[in-house]
């Protein structure tokens, strides 16, 4: 029972600690407005909600038997009565009792699990003999209490009055007119609903649209088996007529009563003729079939996307929140920041009302924190020196937020400060040499231009505060925040803003776990970018392919853009026939100065992908940022845009690969059902200069045999669908393929199955428990 | 064998022998082949016991389940406990940018893995043209990912008495996970070590 008591009060208290936060906060925020506002009717509104806060905290506290925060806001309450009767004035001074109060109510809720200490009881005490001196006539605070009790009445009357009191009625709305903003409906029609829950029908709905894709793989396989039967179907049209008419000539001869010892072909030659014309309309029944799955199963694609779509955007609608309600804990950051510095600052937050994924939301809090703190610390000056630079005494700094095109919100921080030093940022990159000095002029080296200058402002250790405060100095901060939001899929950017100060700009998806991305083909891989970091895809002529500096460029919409192999980039083989095209196919990605253009073999299509981790061993890959599963079932990896940029201009410049020897190339073709020796014979062979195509088993490898043209068969021997004894029999029986050199490898070492390979047409057995490479190309050699 | 068991009744008729077992199948299909409540009771007593009945009787001490499988002809055990699954591999992604041991990673029920090439990371000459098509995947709470192996032969029990410390072919890596050898040889690893090794987890970044 005691038990249970316990438990009941600290979920009672968890309840109570989130509630008093939101009227904590809303009360901070009311203060700062209150500063700021000089206007009386305004400042009489207000009074009234940062009133109507304390109140209801009060009430909170009381219910749950928190006697100091009570008792603390009580001696607020009735300082704010007695402001807003007009018996008292603020002061600066008061002001800063106020923030105090806040302050001290904030440390009491975050430890209101526990028994206040004895500071913190000393400090209410303090804190209330200190209100209650500045309004002279304490004791008539009761009185708004009171008042104040109305408005849960005023709700009531529906319900509660009698319908035939009429007074009732006419006095109820007289009330609510007294207090001018009735307060929110609490429970109205809006439900309280735990985010763990929210976040697990959010999963939910994101495993929705992996159903989505594999519908839409369903419908184009079936498009593709109807393809199958149609061009089937066409070839049977074109024998059609001759079948027909050898039909009718034979139906002539019966007729003349022809008789002969040919008789018995003819109705064999009928028998096979009748039945293509019944296979015939076999045919034309199921091409139809398939025609009217196909519909079916495109329309069940587009009824469950438009669904999946539909949910998924709902309950990431609901899992947005506004811009605000990190921003609001900054206005009290900066004023607390500036009275400890000495500084005067005004800071003001624009389109706070813009709405974000509360998951990047809550990883962007620390980031503008920081990057806000950084204005305060580095930007803004102290008044004496404004004053003499020419400027107002009171700094600005302001966050604004908005959405921009491609669903993506831009955050700019920007303050009316001094700006970034940058020959100190020049000067503390020289001694971690990360740069060239800036006196350093001679042409090859470029000493670091202002642009390039800024953006080493992010990196670790450059910091230009000459001392190390607990709010910033340390130079991680900045590297940090890039790294935070370039997680989140955004990029950050600084620069020089109007008023002459520094403005910071964040660039970030309004929802996370889903976006489009540009399906690239590089070699055999298979990669996605987001299409978040891509400016353009574009094909342009190989010759335009320039080369300044020793650095390769391509011109694109009349600039000069820094050309990369995504391949070489990777580290990872191109396709080497790629090379001998004319044109060269570009995904263009990064910022306006920061662009490089990726050359990879073959854009595949655009397309929405969900992000999956690495697993837990891959926690960070170079270059790449996660992996999506395609509606195949296929695993793609995910670039990492930011990284790939850094590894771009890392990589030596190199000439475009040599291809003189390819064409001499001979292709070989290697069957294997295991993955792991696939990929490993593939790449024996290819590094042996062999062109080198596979197939998974002897099915497989004779399809491909029959439709393209090889100078060797590698084949391993136990495969399903059709062994390599089989395929070896096959091609050999095969008078296109009959000359074709067959090797096969085989973990099967016995002498039987010696004989046997060698029964098949084997030229070549090579056991696998004994393999070694070079065994392996020298009998390939021996047989080219 | 059949046949003169057939025949034997045949010489001298034991009706109520003949009645006994015709009621018996009467009962037995009258109850749709289910035994009735005492038989059921017997059985599952007679299975409990059979149960039970510790398997290595004869070796008192602890023992561990090991999985056993190939790898490059040598037989290895790994401790079952640690084994989430095994399953064929039939695709993969290569992944840019890891170290060697990294295969690439799969699609498990829509979670990726990463699968490991054990004779990578543990230096092993690569002689011989595996199978490689069987993917044990490992777990314990911190860490998931798959290693290869040419064929999974099963679950077995070892006795810890049985283990021998090492064996002098045994060098390098694989000597620091090694858990310890049994007489067939099989060389049984320390999963639970190979799972906390920082060494098989990628944690890179470009640098600017």
């Amino acid at each position: 029972m005691e038990k249970n008591d316990d438990a009941f009060r600290k979920r009672l208290l968890a309840t109570f600690r989130n509630e008093a936060a939101e009227h904590v906060q809303a009360l901070s925020s009311g203060l700062i407005a209150l500063e700021k506002t000089a206007a009386p009717e305004e400042r009489q509104g207000i009074v009234e909600t940062v009133f109507r806060e304390t109140h209801s905290l009060k009430g909170a506290a009381r219910a749950v038997g928190k006697g100091e925060i009570e008792t603390l806001c009580q001696s607020m309450e009735s300082f704010f009565s007695l402001l807003k009767q007009g018996k008292a004035s603020l002061s600066a001074g008061q002001f800063d009792l106020l923030n105090e109060a806040v302050d001290v109510l904030s440390a009491l809720l975050g430890s209101v699990e526990d028994a206040p200490t004895k500071a913190q009881l000393a400090a209410v005490r303090e804190l209330r003999q200190r209100l209650s001196g500045n309004g002279s006539r304490n004791t008539e605070a009761p009185a708004p209490v009171v008042r104040n009790d109305i408005p849960p009445d005023s709700q009531a009357p529906p319900s509660a009055s009698p319908p035939e009191d009429t007074a009732g009625v006419a006095t109820g709305p007289t009330m609510g007119k007294a207090l001018p903003d009735p307060p929110p409906l609490r429970g109205g029609d809006t439900v309280r609903v735990p985010v763990a829950r929210l976040d697990a029908i959010l999963f939910q709905s994101e495993s929705l649209l992996a159903a989505k894709l594999t519908a839409h793989q369903r419908v184009m396989d079936i498009r593709a088996a109807q393809s199958g039967v149609i061009a089937l179907a066409r070839q049977r049209a074109r024998i059609a007529p001759e079948a027909r008419a050898l039909l009718r000539r034979l139906e002539r001869g019966e007729q003349r009563g022809e008789a002969g010892n040919r008789r018995k072909g003819d109705t064999r030659l009928r028998r096979l003729l009748e039945y293509l014309q019944q296979e015939d309309d076999f045919i034309k029944t199921h091409a139809m079939r398939l025609e009217t799955l196909a519909k079916a199963a495109e329309h069940d694609w587009r009824s469950l996307g438009s669904t999946a779509d539909g949910l998924l955007d709902d309950v990431k609608m609901a899992l947005m929140l506004p811009i605000s309600s990190i921003a609001e804990v900054l206005p009290k950051f900066v004023r607390d920041g500036s009275r400890s510095q000495g500084k005067d600052v005004d800071f003001r937050i624009r389109g706070a009302e813009t709405e974000i994924d509360r998951r990047i939301l809550e990883d962007l809090r620390d980031p503008l924190i920081h990057l806000v703190r950084n204005s305060l610390d580095h930007g803004i000056e102290k008044p004496e020196t404004r004053l003499a630079a020419g400027k107002p005494r009171r700094g600005l700094i302001e966050l604004s937020a908005s959405q921009i095109e491609g669903g993506r919100i831009e955050i700019v921080i920007a303050d009316d400060g001094a700006g970034i030093p940058l020959d100190k940022v020049r000067d503390v990159a020289h001694r971690l040499q990360l740069a060239p000095p800036s006196g350093n002029g001679d042409a090859g080296s470029t000493a670091l231009d202002d642009a390039a200058c800024l953006e080493l402002i992010f990196q670790s250790g450059v910091s230009t505060s000459p001392i190390v405060t607990d709010l910033s100095g340390r130079g991680l901060g900045l590297t940090i925040v890039r790294e935070k939001v370039e997680r989140l899929g955004g990029s950050v950017s600084v620069g020089a803003s109007p008023a002459g100060g520094t403005r910071f700009r964040l660039v970030l998806p309004l929802t996370l776990a889903t976006f489009r991305g540009v399906h690239v083909r590089c070699g055999e891989r298979e990669f996605i970018f987001p299409s978040a970091h891509l400016t353009q895809v574009a094909r342009v002529a190989r010759q335009a392919i320039a080369t300044v500096e020793n650095r390769e460029t391509i011109p694109l919409n009349g600039q000069a853009l820094s050309l990369a192999r995504l391949a070489q980039v990777l580290g990872i083989p191109a396709d080497k026939a790629q090379a001998r095209t004319e044109s060269v196919q570009l995904v263009v990605a990064g910022t306006a100065e920061n662009r490089i253009a990726f050359q990879v073999d073959e854009v595949l299509g655009e397309q929405e992908v969900l992000v999956k981790g690495l697993g837990r061993q891959l926690r960070r890959v170079r270059n790449i940022a996660g992996a999506t599963v395609l509606g195949n079932g296929r695993v793609v990896p995910i670039l990492h845009v930011p990284d790939l940029l850094k590894s771009a201009r890392h990589a030596a410049p190199s000439p475009e690969p040599t291809t003189d020897a390819d064409a001499a190339r001979k292709s070989l073709l290697v069957a294997e059902d295991s993955i792991t020796s696939r990929l490993l014979l593939k790449g024996i062979l290819e590094a042996a200069g062999y062109n080198v195509k596979t197939a998974v088993d002897g099915l497989d490898a004779y399809t491909q045999l029959r439709t393209e043209p090889f100078d060797l068969l590698v084949s391993d021997v136990d495969m399903p669908r059709m062994n390599g004894f089989d395929l070896t029999a096959k091609v050999r029986a095969d008078k296109a393929l009959a000359d074709l050199p067959v090797v096969l490898v085989t973990a099967l070492s016995s002498r039987a199955d010696l004989e046997r390979g060698a029964e098949a047409g084997a030229n070549a057995y090579i056991v696998k428990g004994s393999f070694d490479q070079s065994n392996l190309l020298t009998a390939i050699r021996r047989l080219l | 064998m059949s046949r003169e068991k057939a025949a034997a009744p045949r010489r001298s008729i034991d009706w109520s022998d003949v009645h006994r077992r015709l009621e018996q199948v009467r009962h037995a299909v009258e109850n749709d082949g289910t035994p009735d409540a005492q038989e059921t009771a017997r059985i599952l007593a007679a299975r409990a016991q059979a149960l039970a009945t510790p398997k290595l009787a004869e070796s008192d001490g602890e023992t561990i389940d090991v999985i056993e499988f190939l790898l490059s002809g040598e037989r290895y055990g790994m401790g079952f406990a640690y084994v989430r699954e095994v399953f064929p591999l039939l695709d993969l992604t290569r992944l840019p940018c890891t170290p060697p041991f990294v295969l690439g990673i799969v699609n498990v029920r829509g979670e990726i893995v990463s699968v490991v090439d054990l004779r990578k990371f543990f230096d092993l000459p690569e002689n011989g043209l595996g199978d490689l098509n069987k993917v044990i995947v490992l777990h314990s709470t911190a860490m998931t990912f798959g290693i290869l192996a040419d064929s999974v032969a099963g679950v077995r029990t070892v006795p810890r008495s049985e283990l021998q410390p090492s064996l002098p072919t045994l060098t390098g890596l694989r000597e620091r996970y090694l858990l310890g050898v049994t007489g067939d040889p099989m060389v049984i690893l320390d999963a639970a070590k190979l799972l906390a090794d920082p060494r098989l987890v990628i944690d890179e970044s470009v640098a600017p």
